[in-house]
């Protein structure tokens, strides 16, 4: 784009400061002297995709290698979509602002279910045509990656191949493949590239895998169709994080982005083992990084970005087995630099509480925690390892050391799910509250959270059905009769939303022209409440005449086969379908890293181990 | 210590709004590892001072910052690595240490000068009457976008000077000051032409009777 066309664009739309490419420690490479380039795709605005930790990482790792480029590109704000639309100008890419189609590699990151109308947004805003199979040599090779790959199958049809599991190694390996089939030649037979791809670890090739269905709607079989690829693609897993590539240079965004802190991230994976929990299922085994490790990269994060505030990041840190040392010699370190140290997950106990309070100079108001369910036996159903007494010092902890407002997550819905259960959560609340009373000398607020809970694939309760939403509204309600007074706050989750995260989240490939329909009825950046539309969900699925309740709703066999079953994550179906059992019979499974191997067949199965930090806590 | 910046804010750094500017100086200035001076308090922050906010799409060649240290330090040596942490289109033009006891950046300022100009030259003989009519006239009413609805404003005591160059831009000379400001996109609509491609602040002025002074000169 020239520039005077592309200053014109930024004095018209809000935000400009998204689009300018040139943040301090942007890299900008040669576009001449690399041969396989690649453009990273967050499909949501800038100050989401700039708070993605992922980004960070594969950005700087693939920049890294002699040879490969790797940009960005986000989601347009509506604004500046109607001008591109308007003006016919393809999405472009923030550092060189070339087309999206310039690039051999789109690289889209799949965080959540409802980023996918905004997939196939960006690639019609590029002008790659929408269904892999219409590309041709010459178009990008689009490829998917992130949590959401945990099943793909419904963005089947649009993705050209997923990558399952860590890209640091895998990402840079695709595209050493792709420069030696463009030096080759070979680069434009697109089946032959595909075939090249499917046979590298980690890499699924969806056209390739063919899926054959019964009578009754569900699946057959998923086989593979050309021979000598594998029945099942396994994750790809960085067994010791302490070797691998971590960005001590990251961006630092001009405007405000959501995470706008360094992420210094200790761990990856977490092995508390809470049945609905994909993530917990799908980035095991647990892997740390050293202290001394973690020091010196904070030391560099802090010198190369002048960020205010260090978060320690994973799915648990409080979980990390030198937390304590770790976030204290931080603190000791950075309060004279002005630097404060953040915990964002804190565990629902009092150890956490007084760790938040020691390190924490920048006192937030409130303290969040997560009890997830109302009731000691429904806490125990989902394996969510707290008991009120655990609750109770924690609130009180924080109430003792001046935190005045306490917010509370629910997840509602949940299988075995009763009325006590949901009264339980009142009832918490209401102890909580009294206890903020006797010990605050301010008017203590309890705010309880509540979203409804969305059975995933990869997880003990891939097999349950979700509420219906007629009963979830009046779940919602009941609570809600019941949560009215003083210091008492209540916020709810659309269940709508709740219900197309349903469907998809555990879909397969007939849904695909669901989703089109969707975007093509307006549907993107649905992530946003003020943007979904639930109407627009419905009317495609009766377009496209498919039964979202099919997906839902029902309660699936106990030998049925999944869409995702051949993904390999490493947790095993037999070790889920124990779990679910264990979950109906209230009994708890054990965290790994605490007492014995609990055989959820990850380690034995990706040659893989639980990686500690020296010298645990306990 | 006090160091008093001037810096110039040209290309799409124009783009950077003055938050985003905040934010900018005071990660530049920590990784510069300058000695910054904290805010007390529970949330500190560096004590940085700006001169008059700048619209977001404006350049400027003058901008000012005030800045807190702790400990003294060269300003040479200051200028030089604080200039290494600055992205495309921020240059530092002066470093000058302020004694104690200096009138802040906001309460000195009295004045901004602005340049617009086109791509295409403008009419400029029509250009020149519609100069000579407005300043002509005792009341110039302009309507702002208050909070509170439109607000009617009278922004003739605010232009101090109109004028054309040579080359077919436009210099203006406004008010901006505690008391008021006045914005020169209002002026251009004023006088009812097209929105410029380009506008750059050119200077900031304390007013000594007839005698234009600089921020780097009022210390």
């Amino acid at each position: 784009m020239q520039i005077n066309d592309w200053q014109k664009l930024l004095k018209k739309v809000r935000k400009p400061g998204r689009y300018l490419g040139n943040e301090y420690n942007a890299i900008h490479k040669d576009w001449e002297d690399h041969h396989v380039r690649m453009v990273f795709v967050y499909p949501d605005l800038y100050e989401v995709g700039m708070s993605h930790l992922g980004l960070a990482i594969l950005y700087g790792a693939v920049n890294e290698q002699p040879g490969m480029l790797m940009e960005r590109s986000f989601a347009p704000g509506e604004d500046l979509e109607a001008l591109l639309r308007e003006n016919h100008i393809p999405l472009f890419s923030l550092e060189s602002h070339r087309p999206l189609t310039d690039f051999d590699v789109l690289g889209i990151t799949l965080q959540y279910e409802m980023s996918y109308t905004t997939v196939l947004n960006i690639l019609d805003l590029a002008g790659i045509p929408l269904l892999a199979y219409q590309r041709r040599a010459g178009h990008p090779l689009v490829v998917g990656g992130g949590p959401a790959v945990a099943n793909p199958e419904p963005l089947a049809p649009f993705f050209d191949c997923f990558l399952l599991g860590d890209g640091e190694e895998a990402l840079p390996e695709l595209l050493n493949l792709l420069a030696s089939l463009k030096e080759q030649g070979t680069a434009c037979e697109r089946q032959e590239v595909l075939r090249e791809i499917a046979a590298l670890p980690g890499f699924y090739v969806p056209s390739l895998y063919r899926v054959n269905y019964q009578q009754d709607g569900t699946i057959a079989a998923v086989e593979p169709v050309v021979p000598g690829l594998p029945q099942r693609v396994k994750k790809r897993v960085v067994p010791d994080l302490n070797r691998a590539y971590f960005p001590t240079r990251p961006i630092v965004p001009y405007l405000e982005v959501i995470h706008d802190r360094i992420m210094l991230e200790v761990m990856r994976g977490c092995s508390h083992g809470c049945r609905f929990c994909q993530a917990g299922a799908i980035y095991r085994p647990v892997r740390e990084r050293k202290r001394e490790l973690l020091l010196r990269q904070a030391e560099e994060l802090v010198r190369h970005t002048g960020h205010e505030e260090i978060s320690l990041t994973s799915l648990s840190t409080a979980d990390y087995s030198q937390v304590e040392e770790l976030a204290r010699t931080l603190a000791d370190i950075y309060a004279g630099q002005g630097i404060s140290i953040s915990l964002p997950s804190l565990r629902v106990d009092a150890f956490s509480v007084r760790l938040a309070e020691a390190v924490q100079r920048v006192r937030k108001s409130t303290l969040t925690f997560a009890p997830e369910a109302g009731s000691q036996r429904l806490r125990n159903v989902i394996n969510k390892g707290v008991n009120e007494e655990d609750i109770m010092t924690a609130t009180g902890e924080a109430f003792r050391a001046g935190w005045q407002a306490i917010k509370l997550y629910f997840m509602l819905g949940l299988p075995t799910e009763t009325e006590a259960d949901l009264l339980g959560i009142v009832d918490l609340a209401r102890d909580i509250l009294r206890q903020g009373r006797e010990l605050s000398d301010k008017k203590p607020t309890v705010t309880v959270s509540v979203s409804s809970f969305v059975p995933k694939a990869q997880t003990a309760f891939q097999w349950e059905p979700q509420d219906r939403l007629e009963v979830i509204k009046e779940k919602q309600q009941l609570i809600r009769s019941q949560l009215k007074g003083p210091g008492l706050r209540y916020n709810w989750h659309q269940p709508e939303v709740s219900f197309i995260e349903a469907v998809l989240s555990r879909g397969d490939r007939r849904l695909a022209p669901a989703i089109m329909a969707a975007w093509r009825r307006g549907a993107r950046l649905e992530g946003w409440s003020e943007n979904f539309h639930y109407g627009y969900w419905l009317e495609a699925f009766r377009e496209t005449g498919i039964d979202p309740e099919f997906y839902a709703y029902r309660q699936r066999r106990d030998d049925e086969i999944f869409p995702w079953d051949h993904l390999d994550f490493g947790i095993s179906k037999n070790f889920l379908q124990k779990e679910r059992q264990r979950a109906f019979a209230g009994q708890l499974t054990e965290d790994c890293r605490r007492g014995r191997c609990s055989g959820c067949g990850v380690c034995p199965g990706l040659d893989v181990s639980l990686c500690l930090a020296e010298g645990g806590r306990d | 210590m006090r160091l008093r910046l001037k810096y110039s804010k040209i290309g799409t750094a124009a783009f950077l709004g003055h938050l985003e500017m905040l934010r900018l100086w005071q990660r530049a200035l920590r990784r510069a590892g300058l000695p910054l001076a904290y805010s007390k308090g529970f949330n500190p922050h560096p004590r940085l001072a700006f001169g008059p906010a700048l619209a977001v799409g404006v350049e400027s060649l003058a901008e000012y910052l005030d800045v807190g240290l702790t400990e003294e330090v060269n300003p040479v040596a200051t200028k030089n690595r604080l200039q290494a942490e600055l992205p495309a289109g921020l240059k530092l033009l002066k470093v000058i240490p302020v004694p104690d006891g200096t009138r802040a950046l906001t309460a000195v300022i009295d004045l901004a000068a602005y340049q617009a100009s086109w791509y295409l030259p403008p009419a400029v003989e029509l250009l020149q009457q519609r100069i000579e009519a407005l300043l002509a006239r005792e009341l110039v009413v302009v309507s702002c976008p208050g909070r509170r609805g439109e607000k009617l404003k009278d922004i003739r005591p605010g232009i101090y000077k109109l004028s054309l160059t040579a080359d077919n831009r436009l210099d203006m000379l406004l008010q901006s000051s505690a008391e008021g400001s006045v914005r020169p996109e209002q002026v251009i609509k004023a006088l009812d032409w097209q929105e410029p491609d380009r506008i750059v602040r050119t200077g900031l002025f304390t007013r000594r009777g007839d005698v234009l002074l600089a921020p780097e000169e009022v210390i």
